[in-house]
């Protein structure tokens, strides 16, 4: 019976991702361009957190208690603007009018949004102010847990590693960081352009509790949102071994969708490979 | 703003004639008023005189060490939880390093983040060009929603500090270095954001000044009295918001202006005058301040005196607005 419940668990959180990359490309095909190769891989994690593992009131945006999501890596705002849609956070039609005059979503996140933390997309910024919310949580006494997704690229920002060390030092078990680690970026492969390897080790250096997962094994994923904190006086860090692009084959695995164009006609070829929600 | 007697009865004892020392017996103040008050340190705890405010706040503190990055993206991170967070800092990191942390984090996102930046200016002479500030003021004035302090005195530091309470946004409150700030303005006087403090009358020409050149200013004009000249003393404490109207009275009113600043002559508050003035009512000036260049090692005092910023230099250049 347990079993059933997390099959169909399982289930609908691959149709509400499958969902979240159709608006995806909607989102950019509204902005004529965009990043869809890191949207796409942040994909399958992002559905598991906005539709099972945070605890949100999409009615009640600032409700104190509300997990914390930070998108560090925010060039990926089509697939947050995506869950932020289906989640109830905005309205549907937002997804018709990325970068848009006056439109709540540009390229990357607005703090005035509605489900928005922080305004993000300079990189190697979110974990230091997702650093300084979990500080907050216990401040407060708030039983709120924070989640904060890097690229691996972003890793090669240094202030990064001066949050890693605070996290640990402060042993914020209330701060999850994940990794999409796409292990591509702007202009080619991270391990050519400058390593992050051995990156599970970095985190373990840095006094993390450390997993890492497939991050488009939608099981995989729930399991280990499930069991957080990993360690009762570390924070987390999931590397999420993920495909740029993930979904859409002529997307995948490329730095040439890192960014691109979207046209009518690509617009139909993803969601023709995608299929029906 | 509640004005009951301060926590603290000796802080002026304690503060020793220096803002940044001020700035930390009033967070004691601030500690016991406001309960979402949280202290940020960047190694920073004797800097600013905090070790009294930790010894009685340690569940509102948070050391974070030599990273001013990660101190102000914490602090804007700890704002959106709903907490006060006052950043300890160095203002020639706090600013320079941590530009983009500042602007993103704090300034476009308009969290209630106060940075305390002491050390400004070439308040730490011996330390060298690396820990000088001169840059600040235009950094952090160029920014929206970003409030601009510059205490001339301890008691200004202090109320302030004690202000930042009511400011919906973020704030950079500019204090000295180990350098004395003698007394200049009336300690009974409130600190009204935006609202300049007119410290001397005068019609003949006027100076506008902030900081440590504040006290420069008004030597300057009571020399001046004496050779007959009326130079009126602005204590423009606030550069951001930017008190216009008293700037274009003495525009109006007199026959020049004087702008006086340990800052870059670039950006600062002569730049903010010289804005103002250039639109609204272009008027005669003369700039106090650093020239374009990294100043040498020495001394506070002398090297002020060596790049033009002292009571001499003031009075000079007033003498040349008033007398022609």
């Amino acid at each position: 019976m347990q079993h059933e419940i997390r099959q169909t668990l399982i289930k609908r959180l691959e149709a509400e991702a499958r969902q979240v990359r159709r608006n995806i490309w909607r989102a950019l095909r509204a902005g004529g361009s965009g990043h869809a190769g890191g949207s796409l891989s942040a994909t399958d994690i992002l559905a598991a957190l906005y539709f099972h593992r945070m605890r949100i009131r999409p009615g009640e945006p600032n409700w104190p208690e509300r997990d914390r999501f930070v998108l560090s890596k925010g060039h990926a705002n089509a697939a947050l603007g995506a869950v932020l849609a289906q989640a109830g956070f905005v309205d549907d039609a937002v997804l018709d009018r990325f970068y848009g005059f006056e439109s709540p979503f540009g390229m990357h996140p607005d703090i005035k949004v509605a489900g928005v933390e922080m305004c993000t997309g300079a990189l190697g910024h979110g974990l230091a102010v997702a650093t300084g919310m979990a500080l907050g949580a216990r401040i407060q006494k708030l039983p709120f847990h924070t989640f904060v997704m890097l690229g691996d690229g972003e890793l090669h920002e240094g202030s990064n590693w001066e949050a890693a060390m605070a996290a640990s030092h402060y042993r914020l078990a209330n701060l999850t960081a994940i990794v999409d680690h796409n292990k591509i970026s702007q202009s080619g492969r991270v391990a050519d352009i400058i390593s992050v390897d051995p990156l599970a080790d970095k985190w373990r250096a840095f006094g993390w509790e450390v997993r890492e997962i497939d991050g488009h094994d939608m099981a995989a994923v729930v399991d280990t949102l499930d069991a957080l904190p990993l360690h009762p006086d570390r924070p987390t860090a999931i590397v999420a071994h993920t495909v740029k692009g993930k979904g859409v084959s002529f997307a995948e695995n490329t730095y040439l969708w890192h960014s691109n164009n979207v046209n009518d006609e690509i617009l139909a070829r993803a969601l023709a490979e995608l299929g029906v929600p | 703003m509640n004005t009951a007697a301060p926590v603290v009865a000796d802080w002026r004892t304690r503060a020793a004639n220096q803002t940044r020392l001020a700035f930390g017996q009033a967070l004691l103040e601030l500690g016991a008023r406001e309960s979402r008050t949280v202290v940020v340190s960047a190694d920073t705890q004797d800097l600013l005189g905090i070790r009294p405010y930790i010894e009685r706040y340690r569940d509102r503190f948070i050391e974070l060490g030599i990273a001013e990055q990660n101190a102000i993206g914490v602090a804007a991170g700890l704002a959106t939880t709903g907490l006060r967070p006052y950043v300890c800092a160095y203002a020639p990191f706090i600013t320079a390093r941590s530009m983009e942390q500042v602007r993103n984090d704090v300034a476009y996102a308009n969290q209630r983040v106060v940075i305390g930046a002491a050390a400004s200016g070439i308040s730490l002479g011996v330390a060298g060009g690396t820990h000088h500030a001169l840059e600040d003021l235009a950094l952090m004035r160029s920014l929206p929603n970003m409030t601009v302090i510059v205490p001339a005195d301890i008691d200004e530091a202090y109320k302030a500090t004690l202000a930042t309470l009511d400011i919906d946004g973020p704030v950079y409150l500019r204090l000295g270095g180990r350098t004395e700030e003698p007394p200049v303005n009336d300690s009974e006087a409130p600190f009204r954001l935006g609202r300049a403090v007119k410290l001397r009358p005068g019609s003949d020409v006027a100076v506008i000044a902030c900081g440590a050149l504040v006290e420069m200013a008004v030597r300057a004009s009571d020399v001046l009295k004496r050779e007959g000249i009326g130079a009126r003393v602005i204590n423009m404490h606030t550069i951001k918001p930017f008190d216009r109207e008293t700037v274009l009275e003495a525009a109006a009113e007199t026959r020049g202006i004087v702008t006086a600043e340990e800052h870059h002559l670039t950006g600062g508050l002569g730049g903010a005058v010289a804005e103002l003035l250039a639109v609204e009512h272009p008027t005669r000036m003369r700039m106090v301040g650093m020239p374009d260049i990294f100043a040498m090692v020495g001394p506070t005092i002398p090297l002020r005196a060596k790049y033009g910023m002292s009571a001499e230099a003031i009075a000079d250049a007033c003498r040349a607005l008033a007398l022609t």
